[in-house]
């Protein structure tokens, strides 16, 4: 096998030399107290090196006086100083603004930022853990340009859209995630306090060594380890918040809901209820907002043990996390618990053993969210005004008024059971082999076993006022109730050898070689059941065997797998400390594909040149100058895992006999491809680095070019095939962007204080989509009966299609000018733009009317401390992006409305902008048309924190190393001209289902006090 | 020190190596076979003949035939319904023959057919090669040519001349042009000759396999097409090839046809099977045993339907034009006022306002009836009558009395309507045709028969036009505008459209 190329060519040998024993003290600047933890190291030979012990203290046997010691910290500058005759050397480090030095993980090496050459992110545990934030990704939005961070839903526990450079596939656009080298599918099982660092790969020369797996971006992730020679640790914290909901709707309320119903009923030529004569008497009626939402706890505690001697050391962590829905309360409830060991142990001078090893549980109670039908968001935004939450013996109502699909929100929540429960152990062992003349070697297994139970209960109830009679409409009633279990177990394991060489060459050639190998092997096994008609009608004995028929289940099982090998490379190379190249190459082979292409292959290229480094640079002003490029090629493999295969499927049934005995059927549902490949992107980066001030300001600017090839889709092949279409490599899109990020700090004063800036441009547009190149549709929309969306060549992607409104009927005489809409035509409708010019508004009409992309996102975040206290604001926002507002059943004549409604037309010049009230809808007004696309662009107060560090005078008191008291408040402002209950919309249901507002389930505005303590 | 190095890092070389075996990347589906693996056994032969059977039962989109959509919804017997003109809009429209030429309905049609004649092709390609019992793979063979020939037969009464897929097609053969209407009604006539050679008897079926395509199916089915292509005396002796088999006869209470109790009788030829208690769930119903009929044409409000397929007052007025109500009028349309089963009392309020005063009641379920767990709504248990001795011998009487045997004609006629005690019909001529074009509408009302014969017998033009039939456009609906798209124009439109 090739991998064993790569290790016939070790050789090791040792030199023995004149030696020299230092010891010495290091300090920071401006303090008194030694400085623990500091690396020293040879400059000559990599591999000789110790750490300050708890006091600063040191002590080191150097080959010779010609010797050059580095003493390096984070966040300080490295001090370089040759031995000579001295045998004592102190040294004090003087801390250094400038982000060049900070340690960036590149994926399987390490790099200083100033050596990098390709497009990388970073975020320290200290942008991390001073947000309460309740996600890991969250911790990305507004502070990373290029990143795009949204929530799925405000519900507690949701999932993230993380988008890096723009949406560059219409399949799946999630990001690869690497947990301590362990590839995860999102980071829910995470606590947030346990990062380290999070670094984002965002041009394809950096994500290439992650190869076929690479193409939307890499986010990185390191756990907090134990450093040596540390003085053992215990830390404290947590936090206690309430969520409130931001803002409501402006809905009718009951007299104004009677007046417009009265109005659409006799339009419609029919009798308004008796009770809507009288609107006044109706009054407010119900808010079905304020009867859903609640203000809901949120907490979160810490404990941190952290500790290292001279050859181990040690961090142990756990956590216990839990938020409540501001919609549903505990029906909607999160909660997480973790505990975590991360260890090092240095077994031999030459061996170092370790591991990151996470355990978490979670629950999550789940509600139906961002959906058109059932959600108890759409619910309540449509449920009339005039029915009751509760009938006058305290159960609850049904409506007699809006449509009988519309449920009692309050209702529904009550009857939702449904919890999902997580056992995730997420962990890696490895070892690293030092094996001399700059040769290391490190062995890394993985294992990421997820095991979850899913469990659903619908009680029966009925809300009819006759039981017996059972005459509430259907959705408010459940005469047979039913549970539901599925088992999940995702079982991942992955096992990585790296080798690494790095080597300088007369102090002016710095060479990094690694090379390695991966295999990783995942199944996924699922089991479940259901049964109905249990005798008991309490959730707490819904279990598919207590029935009075246990044969009566409903068993299912499925099972896959799926394999990846790996065969990797990369050389880092730096010339006289100014030219940078980086080259990398993977091979990866999956079993997703077909045959015939079962391997892929992902090189990169890049460099840089600090500019600044050259003799003719002059700039005092601007220290650091560095230009950078690259190239490179990654994939996307998340499709089905047998995707190219023709698999016979049973379960294609017939009832046959008196007895009506389902029989079973079986036939390959999808024709095969054998061809079937990676979705392959080639991104060009172009960009410059710039540190001014003496590293108090520093720009970053990044242009890119990202194409999209051989993107999987499955293409409609025309239906008289009989089959569905297999997935084909055939469509093509193109990402082209611009990052921009300035961050200005000033450490020097009494008043510290800093400002960070991101800005990110994206505009992607499909190239190709195959076969004629028919738009997808996309984004199903029910009050129109019509796809709100369609991906085109040529257009972004999901953009909206739909009709133009052209203002509104006011006399029969405009009707009868313009083009033929509808028979039942009359003012009072809306005027839609005869598009083609052929006389008749049709399907032909419809043209692009809206972009759910934004053209921009931005994120903005200051701080300000003095003595002690600390304030820190984040702002983040998007420009230019549309949101289709699906938040009302037009199709159902008899719901409730927005209170814009009230604004219709009664007669010639009353409205241009709201049509006459209808009950029929004969115009077909709800049609998909620009009536329903509204700005979605906000500007958001994400984060504010107002905290206190205790002196050190009263930390002495309290035997405390650290005391931190702090309130804070999450999307405490937003400006936004959405007139949902939230702009900031996530992606559920695939790449394609954006900006389309089904009900989205509101981010909670949260306040929350929180203590830190270090003992 | 150097040899320990070493042998720790032979150890992982060792470990990476044992990792990595020959076949790695190769995983096959662990749940499913592949279709290589597959078509060995009399088993497979049976399920894949059976997955054939269950694109019968495909509603709704994406790929259904709803048959009273076309047959009722169409003609002048029954108005869409549903919640509001916008709910299902399309049918609106194609039943105002205002037809668009893209609407979910059509293209669920198509995609439905094309699944069924897929599959029938799959059996027939792959059963013959199996080795088992010769009379049972004959069976077989075929069910498949008649699942194939029915889609087909759908897919000429509603579109006229289609692609002819008489084989699993290549991905290079997707493009093919239509065939015209004749090669298509060849191709089906074909099928089922083969089929009626082929197919068991009804008598010979054991109980369990009761809903099976039967021999007395295909003939029937072929007595139809023969009397489509008005091949008169064809149809006429086929249709007595059924009769003569005696598999069949009329039941004594029509009422009772309809009921649970009423399905696969003695009177049943070719039944769509759906059940009640399978679970299944909305969309493609692969896995559901269920229709969507039940809920879809009972009563909003506390009928929990969604109030579509409304009968009109002139299809009411029919059942009174022999000076007195016929008897089956209570067994095919709910008036205000009666019962709807024992869901309560028929009243414009309790169905939600809906200014409708009859209701389609042929394929009502009772509470009692309804699915007991799952979702009831995609779990309704009527079967669908594609084709009752009734419909039969009114084939017979219509194709006698075109070739001119007038009294087999009325005889036919006759044993129809003295099943409901309704006096003999005596006319001669045209009149004996219109007698039995009314009694088709009266015995086989709401049950998808109408728009067809209407089209068939060249009437609609005259009976439709009202409503905005054209004629030589609307005889056929329109090729679903995907389609077109999707062959980059390899099929053509139909005239009009």
């Amino acid at each position: 096998m090739r991998i064993v190329l790569f290790f016939t060519c070790l050789m090791v040998a040792f030199n023995i030399q004149a030696q020299v024993n230092i010891k010495g003290k290091v300090t920071f600047a401006n303090e008194a107290e030694g400085a623990i933890g500091v690396n020293i190291l040879l400059k000559e030979d990599n591999s000789v090196g110790t750490i300050t012990d708890i006091d600063g203290s040191y002590s080191l046997t150097v080959p010779s006086k010609n010797s050059t010691l580095v003493f390096s910290y984070i966040g300080y500058n490295t001090t370089e100083i040759v031995v000579g005759d001295q045998t004592e050397i102190n040294v004090s480090l003087s801390e250094n603004a400038s982000v060049l030095n900070e340690v960036v993980v590149t994926g399987y090496t390490n790099q200083k930022r100033s050596n990098i050459s390709g497009s990388v992110a970073t975020l320290n545990a200290k942008d991390i853990s001073e947000k309460p934030i309740l996600r890991v990704e969250q911790a990305l939005q507004g502070l990373t340009a290029g990143v795009q961070v949204a929530q799925n839903s405000g519900s507690p526990g949701s999932t993230l859209a993380v988008r890096i450079r723009g949406v560059g596939t219409i399949n799946n656009s999630d990001p690869l995630y690497i947990v301590d080298g362990v590839p995860v599918d999102g980071l829910d099982f995470l606590n947030p306090n346990d990062v380290e660092t999070m670094n984002v790969l965002k041009d394809a020369a950096s994500a290439a060594i992650y190869g076929s797996r690479g193409a939307n971006g890499v986010v990185l992730i390191t756990t907090k380890g134990g450093k040596k020679n540390q003085a053992g640790r215990i830390s404290y914290d947590g936090y206690y918040g309430v969520q409130r909901v931001g803002r409501l709707v402006d809905l009718l309320n009951a007299g104004e809901y009677a007046t417009l119903q009265s109005e659409a009923y006799l339009a419609a030529g029919k009798t308004p209820p008796a009770e809507f004569a009288n609107p006044s008497a109706l009054g407010q009626g119900t808010d079905w907002q304020e009867a859903i939402f609640e203000t809901a706890p949120i907490m979160s505690h810490q404990l941190t043990f952290a500790g290292g001697g001279p050859t181990s050391a040690h961090t142990l962590t756990a956590s216990y996390f839990s938020q409540d829905g501001i919609v549903g309360g505990p029906k909607a409830r999160f909660e997480r618990a973790t505990v975590r060991l991360n260890s090092n142990y240095e077994l031999k001078p030459w061996l170092t053993l370790g591991n990151n090893i996470g355990f978490t549980w979670l629950q999550r109670n789940g509600l139906t969210e961002n959906s058109q039908y059932n959600s108890p968001l759409i619910r309540a935004l449509n449920m009339d005004p005039i029915t009751p939450i509760r009938k006058a013996d305290g159960t609850f109502a049904y409506s007699n008024y809006a449509d009988t699909d519309i449920a009692n929100p309050v209702n529904g929540i009550a009857q939702t059971h449904s919890t999902w429960t997580t056992n995730r152990l997420v962990g890696n062992v490895f070892a690293n082999l030092n094996l001399g003349k700059g040769f290391s070697f490190r062995s890394t297994v993985s294992m990421d076993v997820n095991y979850s139970i899913q469990r659903g209960f619908s009680p029966r109830f009925d809300l009819s006022n006759i039981p017996s009679i059972s005459e509430a409409p259907t959705a408010e009633k459940n005469l047979v109730n039913n549970v539901s279990v599925n088992n999940y177990l995702w079982n991942n394991k992955q096992i990585e050898n790296v080798l690494t060489w790095q080597k300088n060459f007369n102090d002016k050639h710095n060479l990094t070689i690694i090379a390695g190998t991966g295999a990783i092997s995942n199944r996924f096994d699922g089991s479940g059941g259901g049964n109905s008609n249990l005798p008991s009608n309490d959730p707490k004995d819904a279990y598919i065997s207590n029935t009075v028929d246990p044969a009566s289940q409903v068993p299912y099982q499925v099972a896959n797998e799926s394999s990846l090998l790996s065969y990797f490379t990369k050389a880092n190379y730096e010339l006289d400390g100014k030219y940078l190249f980086s080259g990398t190459f993977r091979v990866d082979g999956s079993s997703k594909f077909g045959r015939n292409n079962k391997f892929g292959y992902f090189p990169s290229l890049s460099a840089g040149w600090i500019v600044s480094r050259e003799e003719f640079w002059k700039s005092n002003f601007i220290s650091t100058f560095k230009l950078r490029a690259s190239w490179g090629k990654n994939g996307n493999d998340r499709i089905g895992d047998y995707s190219f295969s023709t698999v016979v499927l049973s379960g294609q049934n017939y009832a046959f006999g008196a007895d009506e005995i389902i029989t079973n059927g079986s036939v390959a549902l999808t024709s095969a491809n054998p061809d079937l490949k990676w979705e392959t992107s080639t991104q060009s980066n172009i960009g410059v680095d710039m540190e001014m001030m003496d590293g108090m300001l520093n720009f970053t600017a990044d242009y890119y070019i990202k194409k999209t090839s051989d993107m999987l889709y499955a293409s409609p092949i025309p239906l008289v095939a009989g089959t569905l279409a297999p997935p084909q490599n055939i469509a093509n899109a193109e990402n082209k962007g611009l990052e921009l990020a300035a961050n200005y700090k000033n450490t020097k004063n009494i008043v510290k204080y800093s400002v960070g800036a991101n800005i990110s441009f994206v505009t992607g547009i499909v190239t190709g989509l195959g076969r004629g190149g028919d738009p997808v549709p996309s984004g199903y929309v029910q009050f129109a009966n019509a796809n709100a969306s369609q991906t085109d060549v040529g257009q972004p992607i999901a953009s909206f299609y739909g009709y133009v409104t052209d203002g509104i009927f006011q006399t029969p005489a405009e009707v009868e000018a313009h083009a033929f809409q509808n028979e039942d035509t009359a003012p009072g409708d809306i005027r839609f733009k005869d598009l083609n010019g052929d006389g008749v508004i049709d399907i032909d009409d419809r043209t692009y009317i809206g972009n759910p992309t934004p053209d921009y996102t931005f994120g903005l975040n200051t701080s300000v401390e003095y003595g002690g206290f600390e304030l820190g604001l984040t702002f983040q926002g998007a420009q230019g992006n549309e949101i289709f507002n699906n938040t009302t059943r037009y199709d159902f004549g008899y719901v409730n409305r927005p209170s814009v409604a009230l604004d219709r037309w009664t007669g010639p010049g009353t409205s241009n902008t709201q049509p006459r009230a209808n009950l029929n809808d004969p115009n077909q007004n709800a049609r998909v048309s620009d009536r329903f696309v509204e700005d979605g662009s906000y500007i958001r107060l994400k984060n504010t924190l107002l905290a206190y560090n205790f002196s050190e005078k009263h930390l002495q008191k309290l035997r405390l190393q650290k005391a931190k008291l702090y309130v804070s408040a999450t999307n405490l402002i937003t400006f936004t001209k959405y007139s949902g209950l939230d702009p900031e919309i996530g992606n559920i249901g695939g790449s394609l289902e954006i900006g389309i507002d089904r009900g989205f389930y509101p981010q909670a505005r949260t306040f929350m006090v929180g203590l830190g303590l270090t003992f | 020190m150097t040899n320990s190095k070493l042998t720790v890092l032979f150890i992982f070389i060792v470990i990476c190596f044992s990792a990595c075996t020959k076949d790695f990347l190769e995983k096959s589906p662990i749940i499913g076979i592949t279709e290589e693996n597959f078509y060995r056994t009399e088993a497979d032969a049976i399920a894949g003949v059976n997955a054939a059977y269950a694109t019968l039962q495909f509603q709704m989109s994406e790929a259904g035939h709803f048959r009273w959509f076309w047959g009722d919804i169409m003609s002048d017997d029954a108005i869409k319904g549903g919640s509001s003109d916008n709910d299902a809009n399309d049918l609106l429209q194609l039943e105002t023959f205002k037809g668009p030429t893209n609407t979910d309905h059509l293209e669920a049609e198509w995609s439905a057919d094309y699944e069924g004649i897929y599959r029938a092709n799959v059996v027939l390609e792959k059963v013959p090669g199996i080795e088992m019992d010769a009379k049972l793979k004959a069976r077989i063979l075929g069910e498949a040519k008649f699942i194939r020939a029915w889609n087909y037969y759908n897919l000429v009464t509603i579109f006229g001349g289609v692609p002819l897929a008489d084989r699993v097609l290549a991905p290079s053969e997707y493009n093919i042009p239509r065939a015209t209407a004749d090669q298509i009604w060849d191709f089906i006539e074909k099928d089922l000759k083969e089929a009626s050679a082929d197919l068991w008897a009804r008598s010979e079926y054991a109980p369990d396999d009761l809903g099976r395509i039967t021999k007395g199916a295909a003939q029937s089915l072929l007595a139809k097409t023969y009397l489509w292509r008005k091949k008169y005396a064809e149809a006429k002796t086929t249709a007595e090839l059924v009769i003569n088999s005696n598999e069949y006869i009329l039941v004594n209470d029509y009422a009772e046809i309809f009921t649970q109790g009423g399905e696969n009788n003695d009177e049943s030829i070719f039944e769509i099977q759906y059940m009640n208690a399978s679970g299944g769930n909305w969309g493609r119903n692969n896995a559901n045993e269920g229709s969507f009929t039940n809920v879809f044409t009972r009563a909003r409000g506390r009928f929990g339907g969604f109030g579509f397929n409304i009968p009109t007052q002139e299809f009411v007025d029919e059942f009174f034009k022999e000076g007195f109500e016929d008897p089956r009028l209570k067994s095919t349309v709910f008036r205000i006022g009666e019962p709807m089963g024992d869901r309560g009392i028929f009243t414009i309020e309790e169905t939600g306002g809906f200014p409708h005063l009859y209701y389609s009641k042929k394929y009502f379920n009772n509470l009692s009836e309804q699915a007991p767990f799952g979702d009831p709504a995609p779990n309704g248990g009527s079967n669908d009558r594609v084709i009752r001795y009734a419909d039969l011998l009114l084939v017979h009487a219509e194709a006698a009395a075109q070739s001119g045997n007038e009294s087999a004609a009325r005889q036919s006629l006759n044993q129809v309507r003295s099943r409901v005690s309704l006096p003999n019909v005596t006319a001669t001529g045209s009149a004996l045709l219109e007698a039995i074009y009314r009694e088709r509408r009266i015995e086989l009302g709401m049950e998808a028969h109408r728009f067809f014969d209407l089209v068939r017998t060249g009437r609609a033009p005259s009976v439709l036009g009202s409503l905005g039939f054209r004629e030589g456009v609307h005889e056929l609906f329109p090729i679903p505008q995907s389609q077109i798209l999707a062959t980059n124009g390899a099929l053509t439109q139909n005239f009009g459209y």
